[in-house]
């Protein structure tokens, strides 16, 4: 894994998870509904931050996601709102955000299906 | 770890709060949670609960880590409460002021479970140490507030130098008992027991009142040892338990101030139909001094033949008359001008006692 391109959904850490909750399950499953719900609405704000070149704006979405994307592994997007949070905090937003919002929907869509996958993995065993 | 403590979660993100506060439940400890700065600090002001530790995120819309933490140290009522910032690798920085600022620890992102309970418990453990030394202190306070009441209440009961000499770290061994060369001073008032059958209630503390203020301004002046007030009788030792070089001098001195502030008093008296005169007898000896008394009611006293002839003395003056014992005489005569009355009888004493009168200081 390397800072460029981290692995989509790092499932080591739900497993730890897991088993520091010791090993609640339902818990896990609830906490990922919650991430799924709230990484949805944080999605949008970042993006209309972007869009509307607005850098304050965009820093504290572009954290809540970074930060809560790393707690339930989803490494990829954690890394792209990490660089999105220092952009809005520099005050620079560059001409090619077009294309890194775009980007961003792609990565929170593989995001949200590596996690349904997940969930739906546990249900199946 | 103890149970009944309270931690206070403070993060913008829902998803980290969930997980640290099912981790820590599961650690046993009772968990609030608030979304940012603000709501932390109404959580943390809140008289109705009381928080052992907070976990403070550093990034968080409102109010956010660092302003936080500034707050709270701004604030005298919850400035002891600690905190453990938990923050991303990249917030380093910030990570640091707060420590500055008096934040105790941080945790790094993504939380490690066994790292967390390791640095709670270290935060709940110095959290209850800082609760128990409050407590102490406050008890602490309260007992010395009651000593210093007790004291002053004792310095009114009691003379100002048996009231320190009960606080004193040696008191105990002065109380004890000793054996001290004083010079005592008896004082009464000729007359009194007619005046006391004659006259009404009111009137007997009224003279009585203004004779004891009298008395009382003189005795402090001159740095006396009150013993006791007995009706018009009233007893001052010098050289103890405050030792006194001069005591004699003292004595006299205070017993020549006594009788010219009677003289105006006791005009007053005549104008209203008393007739009352001002005696006093002075003797020097050794005695032995101490508690005397009984469990529920002590006295600091003196006891040895010099109580016994100044009191004697003090009975055989006349009105107006300071008389002094021989050995008393023998040192002040350079400070005062006497004239001896001759020898007297004492009761009680085989020999008869050569006495003489104060006339006034001596000039130098």
């Amino acid at each position: 894994m390397t800072e460029s391109n981290p692995q989509v959904l790092n499932e080591a850490v739900l497993e730890e998870l897991e088993a520091s909750v010791q090993g609640d399950r339902a818990f896990i499953v609830d906490l990922v509904e919650t991430y799924l719900a709230d990484g949805a609405s944080h999605v949008v704000d970042v993006v209309a931050a972007m869009t509307a070149a607005d850098a304050s704006a965009l820093v504290r979405p572009a954290h809540t996601l970074k930060s809560s994307s790393a707690t339930v592994g989803a490494e990829r997007l954690a890394a792209m709102a990490r660089r999105l949070e220092a952009a809005g905090r520099s005050g620079i937003i560059e001409a090619d955000l077009g294309d890194e919002a775009a980007r961003l929907d792609v990565a929170w869509d593989e995001a949200v299906d590596a996690l349904r996958a997940w969930i739906r993995r546990g249900e199946d065993t | 770890m103890k149970g009944g403590r309270i931690v206070l979660v403070v993060d913008d993100s829902r998803v980290n709060r969930l997980v640290l506060a099912r981790q820590l439940s599961g650690m046993g400890v009772e968990v609030m949670e608030a979304e940012n700065g603000r709501e932390a600090l109404d959580v943390l002001r809140d008289h109705t609960v009381a928080i052992d530790t907070v976990l403070l995120d550093v990034v968080m819309p409102e109010l956010d880590g660092y302003e936080t933490l500034a707050a709270m140290k701004a604030d005298d009522a919850i400035r002891h409460i600690p905190v453990i910032m938990v923050s991303g690798v990249e917030e380093l920085e910030s990570v640091i002021r707060c420590i500055e600022l008096g934040a105790i620890d941080y945790l790094p992102k993504p939380i490690n479970p066994r790292i967390l309970a390791a640095r709670l418990n270290a935060s709940l453990i110095a959290k209850q140490l800082r609760d128990l030394e409050l407590e102490h202190i406050e008890q602490q306070r309260l007992l010395t507030t009651t000593i210093e009441r007790q004291r002053l209440e004792l310095s009114r009961f009691l003379s100002p130098q048996i009231a320190s000499l009960i606080s004193s770290p040696d008191g105990e061994l002065m109380l004890a008992g000793h054996r001290r060369l004083i010079t005592v001073a008896f004082c009464d008032l000729r007359g009194f027991t007619t005046f006391a059958e004659q006259a009404d209630p009111e009137e007997l503390f009224g003279v009585l009142g203004e004779y004891h203020r009298m008395m009382g301004d003189a005795i402090v002046e001159h740095g006396g040892t009150l013993e006791h007030f007995a009706g018009d009788g009233v007893m001052i030792f010098f050289n103890d338990p405050v030792t006194q070089d001069d005591h004699v001098e003292r004595a006299v001195r205070m017993a020549v101030a006594m009788r010219e502030r009677f003289a105006p008093i006791a005009a007053g008296w005549r104008k209203r139909g008393y007739e009352l005169g001002f005696g006093v007898g002075i003797a020097v000896g050794y005695a032995t001094l101490g508690r005397i008394g009984f469990e529920g009611r002590y006295d600091y006293g003196a006891i040895g033949n010099v109580v016994i002839l100044a009191s004697r003395l003090s009975s055989q003056a006349g009105a107006n008359q300071i008389l002094l014992s021989q050995r008393a005489v023998s040192m002040v005569e350079d400070l005062v001008e006497v004239e001896s009355i001759g020898d007297l009888e004492i009761k009680g004493l085989s020999r008869p006692v050569s006495a003489s009168n104060v006339v006034g200081a001596a000039t130098r």
